[in-house]
């Protein structure tokens, strides 16, 4: 059975997420406190809420998380899941983890927020074998940008900005887009990533 | 790519039931939400919005079970409207499971919740809903489910929603709503000319013409539609091959 821990940061809908993964032999928790989250096989970050919301959720654990992240706990942040991964955002003050160096802008295009279905270009598929998608959701008014681009493995274009929609650092997985809003194809990639993840334990 | 044009299934819901009435009014029994929600989805909706007209304070827990049972089996985005007075009403809903709000009246009488929603659960999730109705050359707001009239022009009203923090715009025609006669194309083009946040033109839908000239000549991002599909005028699927064939982006469901 692995364990998956959904990291609560009180702000929004995570049932369709836990519903998603929750197939199989796997069973999904959903944790407020970040250090007992950390516990489970596999931790998932959500996306829903703010940025400084989902900081300030983290207790100031944030140098706890890193290390584990950084030693190869896997880990699938999901839109601001993905955003809080880098050390900071242009949306709210306070610290994200800092796993990827690099922060969180605003999309600087004419129409803001991007919501809608978009194209995933993948730039790097090995980084994730069994996982693949080219239509996703999403819902995102700030964008990822790591300092160095080796974590991006795939790109989604709106108006004028080019931005990462997947990334991979160790275990972990960031998406930009929501796989379980994305429907069949969604649900798809989700399982198949955390499937990938359960391996790496 | 580019982002794709939306097609949102919108379901009215009196008393866990859809309901569709022609101008507001005139309510008629349109089936089960979820069942009809998950049909629409596997036609390729590309999201879903619930609007709760019953919206008393009674009938609040029939509606927010219905949106757990409906996050529960759908996968693709559920906005949430009717009703929504305040954060905690906001909270409760997304808890429930709706991905976006839609805040209409509320948002007229006190600006202020736009913003201090979009501060804490992030703006993409924030639809100002703004149901506007012609007056000689402008178009004014209207709440309370289009009775009560506001005084706001609709298109300034669209521009300062914006500036508030809502994330997009639900814009409805009540002159147009259940007519199906095209959505309103001069509202719609002020609106999107104005703003700089995603509009989802509603309310006229009869055909897939009509939603086609919403996107080319109305500049909407999304077209919202009902009657035609609980009715089976057309489905989501043929719709969204007539809109590629007149070469607008969309996501066609596999």
């Amino acid at each position: 059975m692995t364990q998956i821990s959904i990291f609560d940061y009180g702000a929004g809908n995570i049932h369709s997420l836990r519903k998603a993964i929750a197939t199989g032999a796997r069973n999904v928790s959903v944790e407020s406190d970040i250090r007992l989250a950390l516990n489970a096989d596999i931790l998932v970050l959500p996306g829903v809420g703010a940025f400084g919301t989902a900081a300030s959720a983290m207790r100031g654990e944030q140098d706890r998380v890193r290390t584990a992240l950084a030693d190869g706990k896997p880990c699938l942040g999901v839109c601001l899941g993905m955003q809080l991964l880098f050390d900071d955002s242009e949306e709210a003050p306070g610290a994200g983890l800092g796993l990827i160096p690099g922060g969180v802008r605003r999309l600087r295009t004419a129409k803001v927020p991007h919501i809608g279905w978009n194209d995933v270009e993948w730039a790097d598929a090995g980084g994730l074998a069994g996982a693949n998608i080219s239509t996703a959701y999403f819902a995102n008014a700030y964008v990822c940008e790591p300092d160095d681009p080796s974590p991006i493995l795939a790109w989604t274009t709106h108006q004028t900005s080019r931005f990462p929609s997947v990334v991979r650092v160790a275990n972990t997985v960031g998406v930009q887009f929501h796989p379980e809003k994305s429907s069949a194809a969604g649900l798809a990639f989700v399982n198949n990533v955390i499937d990938e993840l359960a391996q790496c334990r | 790519m580019t982002l794709t044009n939306r097609v949102i299934a919108c379901l009215d819901v009196k008393d866990g039931r859809v309901v569709k009435g022609v101008g507001f009014v005139n309510l008629r029994d349109e089936g089960d939400p979820v069942e009809l929600a998950e049909r629409y989805e596997v036609q390729g909706a590309d999201e879903i919005v619930y609007l709760d007209i019953s919206a008393t304070n009674e009938k609040r827990s029939v509606f927010l079970n219905l949106v757990r049972r409906t996050a529960e089996r759908l996968f693709v985005p559920l906005t949430v409207g009717g009703g929504i007075r305040s954060i905690e009403d906001i909270a409760g809903a997304l808890r429930a499971g709706a991905d976006k709000i839609a805040v209409n009246s509320a948002g007229v009488r006190r600006p202020g919740l736009l913003t201090e929603a979009a501060e804490q659960f992030g703006s993409q999730c924030v639809v100002a809903s703004i149901d506007a109705r012609k007056n000689h050359d402008s178009w004014e707001v209207h709440v309370n489910g289009g009775r009560e009239a506001t005084g706001l022009d609709a298109v300034e009203w669209s521009v300062r929603c914006a500036l508030l923090g809502a994330g997009e715009i639900l814009l409805t025609s009540i002159d147009r709503d259940g007519g199906r006669s095209g959505y309103d194309l001069e509202l719609l083009s002020r609106v999107t000319g104005a703003v700089s946040i995603p509009v989802i033109a509603s309310g006229g839908a009869g055909s897939a013409a009509h939603v086609e000239e919403a996107f080319r000549r109305g500049g909407a991002d999304a077209a919202l539609l009902a009657g035609i599909l609980h009715s089976g005028v057309t489905d989501i699927h043929s719709l969204k091959r007539a809109l590629r064939a007149g070469g607008i982006p969309v996501r066609i469901a596999a």
